[in-house]
């Protein structure tokens, strides 16, 4: 519907389901600007793919934490990624499937790729969401509202509340409490609401889909677009910020036709930075006994 | 202690902003519903959306999760409710609520179920948006859209049914799959029943104006040596198929819709197959709903085009409206 594809590919492995889906998309194609909607259990199908956007994997039930996925979600990447490589050799690998972090780490690991063509959709739901609520509370629209979470997309996001503003009026500014438990207005609630948004969707229709389709279209726009707008994306953060492992974080960075090319560097305080530490710290812990 | 909200903004129209100008209200969200929710919004048609079901954990869940999208969308404004007051003011009310069919389940067999649920449904709608048009979804269609007009009180040229859209944008893809064009570059027309006895018109099967039958006098017959008649059947036989696969289908119903609502509250005059009251037409002399071409626009229905039939296409369209006057008479507490 956002008009992006001149081709659509879907692969999966339940073959009925697929077909399924395949054909009602197709049905609509009166309605569409996208010609050709192909679908195959074999990865031949998706030659020549400028994004594959890789979702499979298990979903975590009501309660379950992202990183409990882990171990399920590597040895099922270990099949998808090097047929998606084998096919389209010089695409963009668009990571969703969670915990989204260590899994885009994982299809970098197993793609062979450089780090510019593997990222993943990291915070950029979870900023949206946070100027979706922002935008609540002020009454103005979400484009309006300017704020970054970045980090683990999970329970340990960061919300970057020095940069928070409307209009160029940093927020902090007018309330230097923002953020704190000192705050009378309690903004903290509004990243604690992102971090708990997705179970309680979850809880309340079984699972999350609407938001994170638009998310991962409007960073597939940006990609195929060449737009070089800032997004933030689950990208390789070694190096950065005092992070000293190979770990996947999101922070802000330019997405062009040729993937992630820039970086942008944030003045993040220093307590801001020792929870992305711990983040990394958190994910290498889980990453170095993977088995890959 | 001024708020954030108080030091960042100064109001110059005091007061609430006044209603929305073209809400649409989508009721039932399961598949198609939000099928239809979500083409509807990422076609930006409404300033306002509203949800209702009977469900409430997933209605909430739902409407949360579309207005965790709203960074990426144009409109502002999305609610759910289980009572009907949140659907005050619609435009448009779309109902995809009833029970949908089993693998292998005719539409037919469904009307009675859905009847009940439209008894408790329809007057609601209309106490809240009594200025409303209603585009009913729920199969069998052209029975439930009869049974909503009956219903709702509401003119005939408010209450549709998304009827033929939907075989028609399946057979103009199908065709076009055929002769390798987009489907907007094929024109045919499927007409009469949504169902196992849709009537494709032949006669108008065009290309760039040239008409296929002209090219192909068998074209549609038993006698055709390149069997386009199976072109009709695969349309027929789609929902079941992709029933049988995924379990339901609600995308390309979803799009369909989107469509229809385009044409409604931009104020197009567009033509669609859609299904609307047909008595006093091709020798129909009963209160049916049945599929014809129909300019859309912001009244409603405006205007049917009187289409060229042939004398076995009306009696195929006749035999449906005596079909569905079958069942529709036997209706109870209408």
């Amino acid at each position: 519907l956002q008009e992006l594809a001149d081709e659509l590919a879907l692969v999966d492995v339940i073959e009925d389901k697929l077909k399924g889906e395949m054909m009602d998309l197709q049905h609509g194609g009166l309605f569409l600007r996208t010609p050709k909607i192909v679908a195959d259990k074999d990865y031949s199908c998706t030659a020549n793919s400028k994004v594959v956007v890789v979702t499979a994997g298990a979903r975590q039930q009501e309660g379950e934490s992202r990183l409990n996925l882990v171990q399920r979600n590597v040895n099922i990447f270990k099949f998808i990624i090097p047929n998606i490589v084998k096919y389209s050799p010089n695409c963009i690998i668009l990571v969703v499937s969670n915990p989204v972090d260590i899994l885009t780490y994982v299809a970098w690991k197993l793609s062979g790729f450089p780090r510019n063509r593997v990222i993943g959709s990291g915070c950029n739901l979870d900023s949206a969401r946070f100027r979706y609520l922002m935008g609540e509370r002020l009454n103005l629209h979400p484009s309006s509202c300017h704020g970054w979470v970045i980090g683990e997309h999970g329970d340990s996001s960061v919300p970057v509340w020095s940069g928070v503003n409307v209009a160029g009026v940093s927020l902090k500014n007018l309330n230097p409490d923002m953020g704190t438990d000192k705050d009378k207005e309690n903004w903290k609630e509004v990243h604690k609401q992102v971090v708990e948004s997705a179970y309680e969707v979850i809880k309340l229709k079984g699972y999350t889909s609407w938001a994170i389709g638009m998310s991962v279209a409007d960073l597939v726009e940006t990609i195929l677009k060449n737009l070089r707008k800032v997004h933030p994306v689950s990208t390789m953060v070694q190096g950065m910020h005092g992070v000293k492992d190979e770990v996947f974080l999101s922070i802000p960075c330019v997405l062009s036709s040729s993937g992630l090319s820039d970086v942008v560097k944030m003045t993040l305080k220093s307590d801001e930075e020792e929870q992305l530490r711990k983040s990394a710290d958190t994910l290498w812990g889980i990453q170095k006994e993977l088995k890959l | 202690m001024a708020t954030v909200q108080e030091k960042l903004i100064t109001p110059i129209t005091g007061g609430a902003s006044e209603g929305p100008r073209n809400k649409v209200t989508v009721v039932g969200v399961g598949q198609v519903g939000m099928a239809c929710a979500i083409s509807i919004l990422l076609r930006e048609l409404p300033d306002e959306l509203a949800l209702v079901d009977v469900v409430e954990d997933r209605l909430k869940g739902e409407m949360m999760d579309l207005q965790h999208g709203s960074l990426f969308l144009k409109t502002p404004k999305i609610i759910a409710d289980a009572d009907y007051a949140v659907t005050a003011g619609s435009r448009i009310v779309i109902v995809t609520a009833g029970v949908r069919q089993q693998e292998g389940e005719s539409r037919l067999n469904l009307v009675q179920r859905n009847v009940n649920i439209f008894k408790h449904i329809i007057p609601q709608i209309v106490k809240h948006s009594p200025n409303c048009i209603l585009v009913v979804v729920s199969n069998p269609v052209d029975i439930m859209t009869y049974v909503t007009w009956k219903l709702s009180g509401l003119p005939k040229h408010r209450v549709i049914g998304s009827g033929c859209n939907l075989d028609s944008a399946r057979f103009r893809y199908l065709m076009a799959e055929k002769l390798s064009v987009h489907p907007t570059s094929f024109h045919g027309w499927i007409l009469g029943e949504h169902g196992d006895s849709s009537v494709p018109v032949w006669s108008g099967a065009n290309v760039a104006g040239v008409n296929l039958q002209t090219l192909n006098p068998d074209i549609g017959t038993d006698q055709d040596k390149e069997g386009w008649k199976e072109t009709h059947k695969m349309v027929v036989d789609s929902a079941y198929e992709v029933i049988k696969l995924k379990g339901y289908t609600n995308w390309a119903i979803g799009m369909s819709v989107a469509d229809l609502t385009e044409s409604l509250t931009k104020n197009l005059s567009r033509i669609h197959p859609v299904s609307t009251m047909v008595k006093g037409m091709y020798g129909i002399n009963e209160d049916v709903y049945l599929s014809l071409p129909c300019v859309l626009n912001n009244s409603g229905v405006s205007s049917v085009i009187n289409m060229t039939l042939n004398a076995e296409e009306v009696a195929k369209l006749k035999k449906s409206a005596d079909t569905l006057w079958g069942i529709q008479k036997d209706l109870k507490d209408l």
